[in-house]
């Protein structure tokens, strides 16, 4: 007998069998493909967004000038270059005004990345700019107007050159969030530097090298390019650019990830549920033709060959449907993405088509395959216990499987861990279930009432077959708790990062007898600040009786540093010890609590002496405690805090934050012009940049969610419609027995509500474990449990697979009891 | 008392329709005994499916102890079912996931029945199957699990009793020790029989026999 893989495919598609399994391949490819395909664009589409924090895709940054012939090569490899420069200097206006202020100098194309922000008249109308200043014109930040008494199209002077001011700078792309070199920002044309004669040899400037192109071509660049850097020449990460969003987007980045990884879980899921009912359906065929004397095989071979050309058909369906998905997608959000969306190229297509292969493969053929060795009288009388010990093996091997496919996707073997050992509890707890149930069930089941009873006689009846049912519907479930949990504590740390009244302006330079008077100003307008924090500036010279070098290199960590000091006697808000301990109120003993990264920088341990020099007087103290704080939350934060009586000697100036609306930033010009020395740095733009970057990841975030759970939700009927074919057949036989629709219904609602509900328990637990794993460990975020969780998974577990059970059983009260036995 | 009108049964079927039954009137009479007989596929399960109010006719009636069956939904059919009728399928149709003993107390745990076990461990004990009673279907031959089956119909006393080839898939001397227990029941029960049969010899033992052909009753 030859039967060839093609015509049994066909038949068997003609006589209805194939739909299913067909249906949940083209759905698990699709689904597979499209999200992976999706979330590739969107992370480079997030990419090439945090390379606006750079203002390119690439910068060496260095304290001396940097070889030109780096700049040749990279326009040779085709690269867009800019250089720029950045220093203090003095600026003058006329003879009487002169400020201290932040020059940077820009060549034309700067930035490459992202968008300068100008207004036409300070504190105005923030808006993007096409280009900077030209040569011979400057950008003036807001306050330098007030400060210097210009107005736009008057003359300032830089050194030995004049220029006009032609607009008011309000931030740069790759404006760190940070006030490292404060002063109010003066935006120059980069050939107008020699002019000036203020950049000499040995003056403090800062060089850069911008550059940007095609991802490979950068990439290419970049590693000829870093090992010919030397010591005091450094290639920068987004994270220094923007330390706030270059986390929030590589968590968003995880995020998508792992939304992805969990597709590919669920698609397996499915592709296994379709395959086992194929595989059943399929046990009477193998029968029947070992009976009519074909070889095992040639069983082997035919079932073999016909699911490859299922998969390959599939494949090719399903590829296509995870293109348009996508595609569709992106054609209408497009406009209301932060970002043009990157190419996703094939390896989305790739991880769908194994994705369905492998699970198909793993799921379908071993039962198969071993029913083709069996004798022909096995097969027929089904002897089933052997059958199911084997059938644990199968899942084994295909979770094995399912978890190589969510690594190779993933890349991140922590996540696919996380993943994992949740659907690892997922699974042993359905295994004590299914134990509990042959245990106990059966006493309970002969003594309930009817419909009660008629449900608990099905669930322990059916006691591994349920068990098997509850693990797959946990693990959909628990999937999609995952998800929500991650994206709930996600987008909810975002919003406590950055809450509406979030302080937006620093003030520095206060002197003490100033503060009382800007504290009351404040109040006065209803300006909602911080505390005053006293501010000394000083420098680390000595730790341990070692002298430190002076050397101005930011690669070396163990040098001279400068820092700013402040003094309290209590842990400020925000701020975590890490080590040793917080001094007594009104100690006067010469302690001090240092900042955690700051520590590490100088290999620093409680109890280290430090010696300092602040202005010309020397400072000595014991390092108390280390602190840990979030340098995010745009709240005053300083390196080196001290007790009030030790810094009670040096002359002190102080600093606070505050919140200022956008429409009541006139205030500030009243106040420079109150109190002129005063420094009030303008952070305004970048929190809303940073929030409206959030906002758009949030966005994308919640939108990934929404596929997902669609694709969980086709799990959950794909595994519902597995079982219906045996309760199909016993509800056809009671209703013969003439058992009423009521009582059918009734039994098979409870049934199904029970394994939903014992489904939605296991999730909940499985899903915390994993997003304990994926945020304390794999995210590097506070993990909080949700008990909110445990009802929400519980319940919405009965009611959805309840429904769903009773609604695709609900066939069998309506229709004659031997039209369903003769279709079963 | 089982009273049919003018029956019909049609199936859609690919380019038109396929008429199963042609209109059948017959009577059989409380009590009595019946077989009916006929070549394979000439609609005789068909025909006891729809006197059992296990399948909707097409057209004509089936009345049965006054009730016309085509008055009720399927609902409707199913009480009366629990109520008046036991029926012995080709194919046995018991439940795989359930022992014998729970097989048989199926029907009557539907009915409400207070000593369900009492009821079905004595009617398996009738059918010679009291050793097995905690065995599951696939552990029975099918002559043990068409006994299965026969003590599930009559466990709830039902006034009528269906049985297709309830011999068919046995040997002659299982087939025989079948149907003199069906008979025996029958007599004790007080209960309307009507079988479908391939076997001469079985039809012989019956009041009636009806002959079907081609979906049409030919007297005989
Ligand atoms: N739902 C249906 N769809 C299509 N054809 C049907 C259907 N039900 C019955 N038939 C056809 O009607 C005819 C009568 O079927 P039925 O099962 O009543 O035969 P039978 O007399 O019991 O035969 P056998 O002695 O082989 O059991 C057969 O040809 C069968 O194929
Ligand atoms: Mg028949």
């Amino acid at each position: 007998m030859s039967v060839t893989a093609s015509r049994m495919l066909v038949r068997d598609w003609r006589g209805g069998e194939l739909g299913v399994l067909v249906v949940a391949l083209v759905l698990a490819v699709g689904v597979v493909s499209g999200i992976s395909a999706f979330t590739t664009r969107l992370q480079t589409a997030l990419e090439q967004e945090s390379h606006r924090f750079l203002a390119a895709d690439t910068v060496v940054r260095s304290g001396r000038p940097l070889p030109a012939e780096w700049l040749d090569e990279a326009a040779s490899r085709g690269l867009d270059v800019v250089t720029t420069l950045q220093f203090p200097s003095m600026v003058y206006a006329g003879a009487e005004n002169m400020f201290l202020a932040s020059v940077k100098a820009a060549s034309d194309g700067y930035p490459l990345r992202g968008a300068l922000v100008a207004s036409p008249e300070p504190f105005g109308e923030p808006q993007p700019a096409d280009r900077g200043p030209g040569p011979g014109e400057v950008w003036l930040d807001s306050r330098l107007f007030a400060l210097l008494d210009v107005e736009i199209g008057d003359t300032i002077t830089i050194g030995d050159a004049d220029f006009r001011a032609v607009a008011a700078a309000r931030t740069e792309p790759d404006q760190a969030a940070s006030f490292t070199g404060f002063g109010p920002r003066v935006l120059m044309h980069y050939s107008d530097i020699p002019a000036t004669n203020v950049v000499q040899p040995g003056s403090r400037v800062e060089y850069r090298q911008l550059y940007s192109g095609a991802e490979d071509q950068v990439d290419a660049f970049t590693e000829w390019l870093e090992p010919q850097l030397v010591t005091g020449q450094r290639l920068l990460t987004v994270e220094e650019g923007q330390p706030g969003i270059g986390s929030a987007l590589e968590r968003a980045e995880s995020f998508l990830l792992l939304a992805g990884s969990l597709a590919v879980v669920l698609a397996g899921v499915a592709v296994a549920l379709a395959a086992r009912r194929f595989s059943e359906r399929h046990h009477d065929y193998v029968a029947i033709m070992k009976s009519l004397g074909s070889t095992s095989r040639a069983i082997n071979s035919l079932y073999g060959r016909s699911l490859l050309l299922l998969g390959a058909i599939a494949t090719a369906f399903g590829c296509l449907l995870g293109w348009s998905l996508q595609a569709v997608f992106f054609a209408l959000f497009s406009d209301q993405l932060p970002v043009q969306p990157g190419p996703s190229g094939v390896r989305p297509y790739a991880i769908g088509a194994a994705t369905s292969l492998v699970c198909l493969m793993s799921f379908a053929w071993p039962p198969l395959r071993r029913l083709g060795q069996a004798s022909p009288l096995r097969v027929l009388r089904r002897d089933l216990p052997l059958e199911q010990a084997r059938s644990l093996v199968d899942y084994a091997i295909g979770l094995a499987a399912v978890a190589l496919l969510m690594w190779w996707y993933s890349g991140d073997w922590l996540l696919t861990l996380a993943v994992l050992s949740g659907l690892g509890l997922t699974v042993l707890l359905g295994m004590v279930l299914a134990l509990s149930l042959l245990r106990g069930g059966r006493l309970v089941g002969m003594r309930a009432g009817s419909i009660w009873r008629l449900a608990l006689a099905g669930l322990q009846r059916r006691g591994n077959a349920n068990a098997l049912q509850v693990v797959i519907f946990g693990m959909a479930i628990m999937l999609l708790l995952v998800l929500v949990l991650v994206r709930t504590s996600l987008i909810d740390e975002w919003q406590m990062q950055l809450p509406p009244d979030t302080p937006n302006h620093f003030m520095l330079n206060i002197s003490p007898a100033e503060v009382t008077a800007i504290e009351q100003t404040l109040r006065g307008e209803s300006i909602p600040s911080q505390a005053f924090y006293p501010m000394i500036r000083g420098r680390v010279m000595v730790i341990n009786g070692e002298e430190l070098p002076a050397v101005d290199d930011p690669e070396v960590g163990r040098r001279q540093r400068e820092s700013n000091f402040t003094w309290s006697d209590e842990l400020p808000p925000d701020n975590r010890l890490v080590a040793g301990s917080w001094w007594e109120k009104g100690t006067d003993e010469a302690l001090v609590s240092v900042e955690e990264e700051f520590a590490e920088r100088l290999e620093l341990e409680v109890g280290d002496t430090l010696e300092f020099l602040v202005g010309s007087e020397p400072l000595t103290a014991k390092v108390a405690s280390i602190r840990a704080l979030d340098w995010q939350s745009m709240r005053p934060n300083f390196f080196l805090i001290f007790p009030p009586k030790v810094l009670a000697p040096y002359p002190a100036t102080f600093m606070t934050s505050f919140h200022l609306e956008q429409g009541d930033k006139v205030f500030l010009n009243r106040f420079i012009r109150e109190y002129p020395t005063v420094t009030v740095i303008e952070m305004d733009v970048v929190v809303e940049q940073i929030r409206a970057i959030i906002e758009q990841v949030s966005g994308a975030i919640e939108l990934v969610l929404a596929v997902i759970i669609a694709a969980g939700g086709l799990v959950l009927i794909a595994g519902v419609q597995a079982s219906v074919d045996a309760r199909m057949h016993e509800s056809a036989i009671l209703r013969a027995l003439g058992a009423r629709r009521e009582l059918i219904l009734g039994g098979l609602l409870i049934e199904f509500a029970a394994l939903g509900l014992f489904a939605g328990v296991l999730a909940t637990a499985a899903a915390e474990l994993s997003v304990f794993i994926l945020q304390a460990v794999a995210m590097d975020m506070a993990y909080k449990p949700s008990p909110w969780i445990w009802p929400v998974g519980g319940i919405a577990g009965m009611l959805l697979i309840g429904g769903l059970g009773v609604y695709n059983c609900r066939g069998v009260v309506s229709t004659p009891p031997v039209t369903v036995l003769r279709e079963l | 008392m089982i009273k049919v009108e003018n029956l019909q049964k049609r199936v859609p079927m690919a380019g038109g329709e396929l008429e199963i039954l042609k209109g059948i009137t017959l009577e059989i009479k409380s009590g009595q005994s019946a077989a009916i007989v006929g070549a394979s596929g000439s609609g005789k399960s068909t025909l006891l499916g729809l006197l059992a109010g296990l399948d909707e006719a097409s057209g004509g009636r089936v009345e049965i102890n006054g009730r016309d069956l085509g008055a009720l939904d399927e609902d409707g059919r199913a009480l009366f079912r629990a109520e008046h009728i036991g029926f012995v399928f080709q194919s046995f149709q018991l439940l795989p996931a359930l022992t014998a003993l729970e097989n048989v107390m199926l029907p009557l745990e539907l009915r409400g029945d207070g000593n369900a076990e009492e009821l079905a461990r004595h009617y398996l004990g009738r059918v010679g199957l009291a050793e097995r009673v905690a065995h599951y279907p696939r552990q029975m031959s099918g002559g043990e699990q068409q006994r299965v089956a026969i003590a599930r119909a009559f466990a709830t006393r039902p006034s009528i009793l269906f049985a297709d080839e309830p011999t068919g898939n046995l040997d002659s001397g299982t087939g025989g020790h079948i149907v003199d227990l069906l008979f025996e029941l029958n007599r004790e029960e007080r209960s309307t029989l009507v079988l479908v049969t391939h076997d001469e010899q079985l039809a012989a033992r019956c009041e009636r026999r009806l002959q079907l052909d081609a979906g049409a009753l030919v007297e005989s």
